[in-house]
């Protein structure tokens, strides 16, 4: 291929592969919980995301509410979700074999996918709110990416400081460390188990907010998403949760770089070797992890 | 007695199999050859899955690699259709080999999710390498009216399939293979290969599925992308073994046959109920029945390990 | 001579131990808890990998093969919490570890299951069995390789009196058919009744080495336990 790079198409793939890479990691940081805490491989993360975006979408299109209005809406309706999913069904194979949660979230994942198909038809949606680019220098921004980078950025910061700074928050980072020890100093793991997943829900549902308005929305959407959160898991390091963010920028940046030398179809095969690589090289991550 | 009782019946049931497109409808020896291919399937999916507890969910890879592998040797360079069918298996064990070399070292979850990616990419390379494959338009086969010939194909592979496993779990390799399920490290400090037993388990499961591919690329005449890799292949292929009993013999047998008669007779009708229908099985299943049905009748009447 | 020589471990849990271990003799390791002991013996057994530092077995280096080559070298090893394999029968989890004809090796099954006197219950399913009948099928399934380096990682660990006692008689005979053991113990009338020579770990360290009777007097070793 011939491709002659200059220093502004460098700029402007480092830009972009930022601007997508703390939505990766904004999403993966909701799986990055499930696991570390749960100890569960959350396959129903996509159609989670999937479910967001259609949120988004019906909140804009039947009450035509300001699509960025709409996305602390389908943040709270799936948190919701995500509650019901673990009370009833997750909370089951939390000590079972990993077999069986890799199996069961399969399953869900499969009935929301196919739930989606029957509800909503896979008739492509999409919300055009925001369209066109803001020219910085020589640098064109897509004006409906940046502003998704900076709710991501928000939110993933807003995420940061809960974990971090709040009770529930250390709840959350001891279950994650040790179960039994947050057992023994009185926390309910159980609801912490709820409101984890829940809160990986919500950051899933917020994803599929913002994607909403750039990418067409259909059932399957969020297939791809769930390998890619595992990709950026896997990059940044298992139980690893700053990791999945920088992960998440490694992933986005790893992308557009291979999309100049690639078709965009590629990308994926690139995003799957990168992953295969990784785990062969270095299983604990590349910012160092648990193993599982 | 007993023994020779069920051998007696079995041979009867394949007898009666045997002779079945001569007095069958059109319709009647395709669906009996759906169900030829899926024994196939699930049978295949269990020797890997079942066996070692490293689930494979893109096991349609296989599929579509046999598929495409017959399909281009049928109408690029005239093969004649069993040795392209052949071919199609040879070709999904090198796959199996090239994706199983790096992904079978990792630990279990991690190799459930990298195969998870399989499905996506090998659809990507298929629209990629348009030339040779099609690409999204397809690739269509001359045509033949080879259905009664593939019914037979098909229930060979059936047969060699339940016949692998069968052989596989009475013997101590198979055992091997299981331990890898019940505790890896346990089974590597009492001097188990278990990558290489992980391998040959994984290549042996893949020949099945490039077979049925091939076959079925042949018996439709056309194929395109998302004809041969869906995930409804995996999925379904997933259920019936889940529901039959994953890690016995004739679990995946009896898996593909009552879920496909309920899949022609109930669901057909609804294209879109009966994935989701299989979403809620396979959670049923893993709630309530994670052996499946014939697994669970092994615990409960001490049946022998090779049911 | 077996020799198992090892100095500088992985990990940051072990730093620096060496042992010596000679043919024919059992061998304690004992040291308070996260003193680097299940390390150590995942280093010989290849599960860890050594940061530096070698193992050798008879002259033969270890440290870099996988732990299913190590274990067809001769290290057989039992684990602190019971791993049989629970959907296979007790005879099953004998059968798996050997290559060789089926009838050999399952004749030699059945008499090391008899040895134990657990040959009635060769048909049941390892998970249905006992606490102590589990960990009876873990022991003798770590015979069947015929192993001349034995790692025992907590063997008397909630035992009853009557089984520790076949448990301490069986080592002894192994010992006496030329076989090493080096066992971890927290068992202290365990390890003074039946080891003889002792380590002792602390912290990753080895900080005493020597006959039961020395190593319980010795000051280092009662300040690891006690403190000052």
């Amino acid at each position: 291929m011939n491709v002659v790079l200059t220093p502004t198409m460098v700029g402007q793939v480092v830009i972009s592969g930022i601007l997508s890479g703390v939505l990766y990691g904004m999403v993966a940081l909701g799986l990055a919980l499930i696991f570390g805490v749960m100890r569960i491989i959350n396959v129903a993360h996509g159609p989670l995301l999937m479910l967001g975006a259609y949120s988004t979408f019906f909140l804009y299109s039947t009450w035509g509410l300001n699509p960025y209005l709409t996305v602390p809406i389908s943040m709270a309706v799936l948190f919701g979700v995500g509650l019901l999913l673990e009370r009833t069904l997750v909370f089951r194979v939390v000590d079972a074999p990993e077999l069986s949660s890799l199996l069961l979230t399969f399953g869900i994942s499969i009935a929301l996918v196919n739930a989606a198909q029957l509800a909503f038809t896979s008739d492509l949606r999409s919300v055009e709110y925001v369209t066109g680019s803001w020219i910085v220098g020589p640098f064109a921004l897509s004006k409906s990416r940046t502003i998704a980078f900076a709710f991501a950025g928000v939110l993933t910061a807003a995420a940061f400081l809960f974990l971090g700074y709040t009770r529930l928050g250390k709840a959350i980072r001891a279950t994650s460390q040790s179960r039994d020890v947050a057992m023994v100093c009185g926390i309910d793991v159980g609801a912490i188990h709820r409101l984890t997943f829940g809160l990986a829900s919500a950051l899933a549902a917020a994803g599929g907010a913002l994607i909403a308005m750039i990418v067409a929305i259909q059932p399957e959407m969020g297939q791809i998403w769930t390998f890619k959160s595992f990709l950026v898991i896997v990059l940044g390091g298992a139980g690893n949760y700053p990791g999945a963010l920088l992960g998440g920028m490694l992933l986005g940046l790893v992308e557009q770089l291979a999309s100049l030398f690639l078709t965009t179809q590629l990308s994926e095969v690139v995003a799957y070797v990168l992953l295969v690589l990784v785990l062969l090289v270095r299983p604990t991550g590349l910012l160092g992890g648990r193993q599982t | 007695m007993k023994r020779v009782a069920l051998g007696a019946a079995l041979l009867a049931v394949l007898a009666a199999l045997a002779m079945y497109p001569a007095y069958g409808t059109g319709y009647g020896t395709r669906a009996v050859l759906q169900v030829f291919m899926w024994v196939a399937l699930a049978g295949s999916w269990n020797i890997i899955s079942g066996l070692t507890g490293y689930v494979s969910f893109g096991h349609v890879a296989f599929f579509g690699a046999g598929a495409y592998t017959a399909g281009i040797l049928i109408a690029g360079s005239g093969w004649s259709w069993p040795v392209a069918a052949v071919a199609g298996g040879v070709a999904a064990a090198l796959l199996a080999l090239g994706i199983g070399g790096p992904c079978l070292r990792l630990k279990g979850p991690y190799f459930a999710i990298a195969m998870l990616g399989l499905n996506e990419v090998l659809r990507a390379l298929v629209s990629y390498f348009e030339r040779l494959t099609g690409g999204g338009n397809g690739l269509s086969l001359p045509t033949l009216d080879a259905t009664v010939p593939i019914y037979y194909a098909m229930g060979l592979t059936a047969i060699a399939v339940t016949l692998a496993a069968r052989l596989i779990i009475g013997s101590r390799f198979g055992l091997r293979l299981m331990t890898i399920r019940e505790d890896e490290v346990a089974a590597e400090a009492m001097g188990i290969p278990t990558f290489r037993h992980k391998l040959l388990a994984f290549l042996l499961s893949a020949i099945g599925p490039g077979i049925a591919g091939a076959l079925t690329a042949r018996d439709q005449g056309y194929i395109e992308p998302l004809s041969v890799f869906p995930l409804a292949t995996t999925i379904t292929m997933i259920v019936m073994t889940l529901f039959g009993g994953k890690g016995t013999v004739w679990g995946p047998v009896l898996g593909a046959v009552v879920l496909f008669v309920a899949q022609e007779f109930v669901w057909a009708r609804y294209p879109y109920i009966h994935p989701l229908l299989f979403g809620a099985i396979i959670i049923a299943v893993v709630l309530a029945m994670p052996r499946g049905v014939l697994g669970l009748l092994q615990l409960k009447y001490r049946l022998p390990r090779t049911i | 001579m077996v020799d198992v020589h090892k100095h500088f471990g992985g990990v940051r849990a072990v730093s620096g131990v060496s042992l010596t271990l000679e043919r024919g003799r059992i061998y304690g390791l004992i040291g308070p808890n996260g003193s680097g002991k299940t390390t150590l013996f995942n280093c010989i057994t290849g599960v860890e990998r050594l940061d530096s530092g070698r193992v050798l077995l008879d002259g033969a280096r270890l440290d870099h093969l996988k732990p299913y080559q190590i274990a067809r070298r001769g290290v057989g090893r039992t684990f602190q919490i019971i791993r049989v394999f629970p959907e296979l029968t007790a005879l099953e989890n004998l059968l798996v570890v050997t290559t060789g004809p089926r009838d050999a090796a399952e004749a030699r099954a059945r008499e090391l299951l008899g040895f134990v006197k657990l040959e009635r219950l060769a048909g049941e399913y390892a998970g249905n069995l006992s606490f102590g009948q589990q960990k009876l099928v873990e022991f003798v399934r770590m015979l069947m390789r015929d192993p001349s380096l034995i790692l025992l990682d907590e063997p008397a660990a909630g035992v009853n009196r009557t089984l520790l006692n076949d448990l301490l008689e069986a080592v002894r005979r192994l010992r006496d058919q030329g076989r090493t053991v080096l066992l971890v113990e927290h068992d202290m009338k365990v390890v003074m009744g039946l080891c003889e020579t002792v380590f002792v770990l602390d912290h990753g360290e080895k900080i005493a080495e020597g006959l039961p009777g020395v190593i319980q007097t010795d000051e280092r070793v009662i300040e690891a336990y006690f403190g000052r």
